[in-house]
């Protein structure tokens, strides 16, 4: 085939991946016809992308999603969308005129879950970005009740924190009491990555983990004895809550929401987004745009992220400094310190896989109800 | 007036940061003559380049959000000529390029890449990579980039920033071959002018009263000083955050400290890797010369100087390292004590503030106020009760 031909057999199927077909590039023998185009081929990762967008409409997940002119703009969006980060270049398609010079052409249905993922967090990021944050409730401030600081567990304190605000009871005021809310170390270590995933981003969970473990220093706001010197709570008005079943009643209500704690999945999908949305939104506006994603990010079933066992001890000997800390310190405990020590069994996959990172982001692509429907907050018994 | 836009894209090493240097310092001096060097800041343009190209960047592209619209704006309003530069715009693909050349609107775009041959890129591009966490070593990252496969996160950035006729063919596929512009390095041992004369003939600039002096560069390192600095990397990178990282080590010790030692050898490739970074070259000079292209210098200064001798940087010996490692220290002390003082005079100023607070609040109607609110914080009643007088008080 001539390179004026090839170049048109591609453009043919990029022309049938924009109306939805699913052929590997490969199986593609359309000579195109009349689908030249002056314009630039998107890359590999893109193509590829749309494609398996396509396979997940075909096979039901996008019942909800787009259709007719709707898919076709979201094809044109991935098809233009950025590979974010610094990875691979737009990389060519394998069968075309190939320059001398270049990266060297690929076979699309062979690049790899992390190379789509790149790809489809910047679709994401912009899908956010265009929804905005979800509004924040607040009521009229009670200040006749008690005032709290929360520190410490960050996905269960960020959930009261907002309860709470809901409830006119806005966090902070004079002489508050400290609430440090622990949790086994181990726990509290995923649970601050995760949360973080769902702020402004983070390095990868065993990044993490290891630059902590290497400064043999502990995350601010995992340090419960350094968090609540931070915001200088005095003994009597300081509470380190170990025990969750008892928190809502030193906040002063009777229940508080059921705290939703993200698969592994999630939250490096979220990492992932952050880092785009920081490019695409200012920074005051990233922790409302990441929230809003946390109340509505799919569930999937992937369990969290978990310590893997070569950071055990350390996460065991740092959990029994800790614990000596609050102790010599004083503070009315909650509970037991004896719970803050690492309790789970190492954690057999201590993280998500590129696969089911990607099956996430392209079901939350194909089916935008997570854009459309409102988070629902439940409230349990606690 | 004919809008013109020169769009220099790169590549990283060839004098750019000097060059952006001038552009950024002269900007009232170029708007007399015409010319718009869009920036508010130097980094203006890498923010645009992050934002074009969707880089996140240790955190500083939370600073780039609208950066390239805001700078095609400027050059759209534009009505003479404007300048755009930046190095990292090599890397960009060809659906980024069509986005930047159309939101440039209708103007004559030249196209500018800036070159040196590989024989100095690739131990510049190395110790680039070292003043920016790796501590890859230097035998494994003339593998990595040998490696035709370009799999690696530094191959398929090496590549994308410095194959220039790849960079050309994906920057200047839509422009006629006289709007794209190729200036060559001098070689080694020329003229130290020569470089400018080059960038102010391709910009347009000569004859302008610009002030040339050179205030920002980017300085190159000595054998031990790289190999140091790459020791350095192996026990930080994983517990120094980017944003400490840029200040302490690479600001402090690299630039300001282990540049200074002009009198190392110099950083240079091994007979094996000189014989394919110059067969490397000669095939880009062969394809680059049927291209057509504005070349401003000569095709020849890409192939690279001569085998010189090769000090490798992965086995400097121990009593070589040392000298650089006490000027690091020295430097890392003397950095320590700077930031003490700075720390100490902030909390004299907070003291200060605080005496000042306590003096203004000692009065006797203050200290009856306060006693009567810290009684009436215990409890719910005299809580809502306060609230209601600061309402009331609020309102009237």
């Amino acid at each position: 085939m001539t390179a004026a031909g090839s170049t048109a057999r591609a453009h043919g199927w990029v022309a049938h991946l924009r109306d939805g077909g699913t052929t590997p590039w490969l199986a593609w023998a359309d000579d195109g016809g009349s689908a030249a185009s002056v314009r630039a081929l998107p890359g590999a990762q893109q193509l590829e992308l749309l494609r398996r967008l396509n396979l997940a409409v075909a096979s039901g997940a996008g019942r909800s999603g787009a259709r007719g002119r709707d898919h076709a703009r979201l094809a044109d969006r991935v098809l233009t969308a950025s590979a974010a980060g610094r990875g691979k270049a737009d990389l060519p398609l394998l069968g075309l005129p190939a320059s001398s010079f270049g990266p060297r052409p690929v076979d699309p249905a062979g690049v790899s879950a992390h190379e789509l993922l790149r790809v489809a967090s910047a679709v994401l990021a912009d899908d956010l970005v265009e929804l905005g944050a979800d509004p924040v409730r607040r009521t009229w401030a009670k200040p006749w009740r008690r005032r709290f600081r929360l520190v410490g567990d960050p996905l269960v304190t960020t959930a009261a924190r907002e309860h709470l605000l809901g409830r006119g009871r806005p966090e902070g005021g004079p002489r508050p009491f400290v609430v440090a809310v622990g949790a086994p170390l181990d726990v509290l270590l995923a649970h601050t990555w995760t949360q973080r995933c769902f702020e402004h981003g983070s390095r990868p969970w065993e990044d993490w983990l290891r630059f902590w473990r290497q400064r043999d220093q502990l995350p601010a706001r995992v340090d419960l004895g350094d968090s609540v010197r931070r915001w200088n709570g005095r003994r009597p008005f300081v509470r380190v809550v170990t025990d969750l079943d008892q928190l809502p009643r030193h906040l002063g209500v009777r229940h508080l929401p059921e705290v939703r704690v993200p698969g592994a999945d999630q939250a490096e999908l979220a990492r992932r987004i952050a880092a785009v949305v920081g490019l695409r939104a200012p920074a005051s506006e990233r922790p409302a745009l990441m929230r809003t994603l946390q109340r509505r990010i799919p569930d999937s079933g992937v369990a969290p992220v978990g310590v893997p066992a070569r950071e055990r001890a350390w996460v065991a000997s740092s959990a029994a400094r800790m614990t000596r800390e609050l102790t010599r310190a004083g503070y009315p405990v909650v509970g037991d310190l004896a719970d803050l020590a690492p309790r789970s069994a190492p954690a057999a996959a201590t993280g998500a896989d590129d696969e089911q990172v990607l099956e996430l982001a392209i079901r939350m692509i194909v089916d935008p109800a997570w854009r459309r429907t409102r988070a629902t907050t439940r409230e349990v018994e606690r | 007036m004919s809008r013109r836009v020169l769009l220099h894209v790169g590549c990283p090493k060839t004098g750019t940061s000097y060059l952006q240097d001038v552009l950024f310092r002269n900007q009232a001096t170029l708007r007399e003559h015409d010319i718009l060097y869009p920036a508010e800041r130097f980094d203006a343009h890498f923010l645009a380049a992050l934002d074009l190209m969707t880089l996140p960047w240790g955190g500083i592209e939370t600073e780039a959000v609208g950066a390239w619209d805001h700078l095609a704006e400027q050059v759209r309003d534009w009505p003479g000529t404007s300048i755009v530069s930046h190095e990292i715009f090599a890397r960009a693909t060809p659906t980024q390029v069509e986005r930047a050349l159309a939101s440039l609107g209708d103007a004559e775009v030249h196209l500018v890449l800036s070159a040196r041959d590989l024989v100095r890129q690739v131990p510049a591009e190395w110790q680039e990579n070292v003043k920016h966490r790796s501590h890859i070593t230097y035998a494994a990252f003339l593998r990595t980039i040998r490696d035709p496969g370009r799999d690696s996160r530094i191959g398929s950035w090496f590549w994308a920033v410095q194959e220039v006729p790849d960079i050309l063919e994906r920057w200047g596929a839509s422009l006629p071959p006289e709007q794209v512009h190729l200036v060559t390095l001098p070689p080694p041992g020329s003229d130290r002018g020569e470089l400018w004369r080059r960038f102010s003939r391709t910009f347009g600039l000569d004859g302008l009263p610009l002030d040339l002096t050179a205030e920002r560069e980017n300085p190159s390192l000595g054998v031990p000083e790289t190999s140091l600095l790459r020791t350095i990397n192996e026990r930080v990178t994983s517990i120094i955050a980017p944003p400490d990282y840029r200040p302490l080590v690479r600001e402090t010790l690299a630039h300001q400290t282990l540049s200074r030692s002009v009198a190392s050898a110099r950083l240079g490739l091994s007979p094996d890797d000189h014989a394919w970074a110059r067969e490397l070259s000669r095939s880009w000079i062969d394809a680059l010369a049927g291209r057509g292209y504005d070349v401003v210098g000569s095709l020849d200064d890409l192939l690279g100087p001569d085998p010189g001798t090769f000090t490798d940087p992965d086995s400097v010996p121990a009593d070589e390292l040392l000298p650089p490692a006490l000027d690091a220290i020295s430097a890392l002390l003397v950095e320590g004590a700077r930031l003490r003082a700075v720390e100490e005079r902030l909390h004299e100023e907070l003291r200060e503030a605080r005496e000042e607070r306590d003096r203004a609040l000692m009065t006797t109607t203050h200290r009856v106020k306060r006693k009567i609110v810290t009684t009436l914080e215990d409890s719910p009643a005299g809580r809502g009760t306060l609230d209601a007088y600061r309402r009331i008080k609020r309102r009237s």
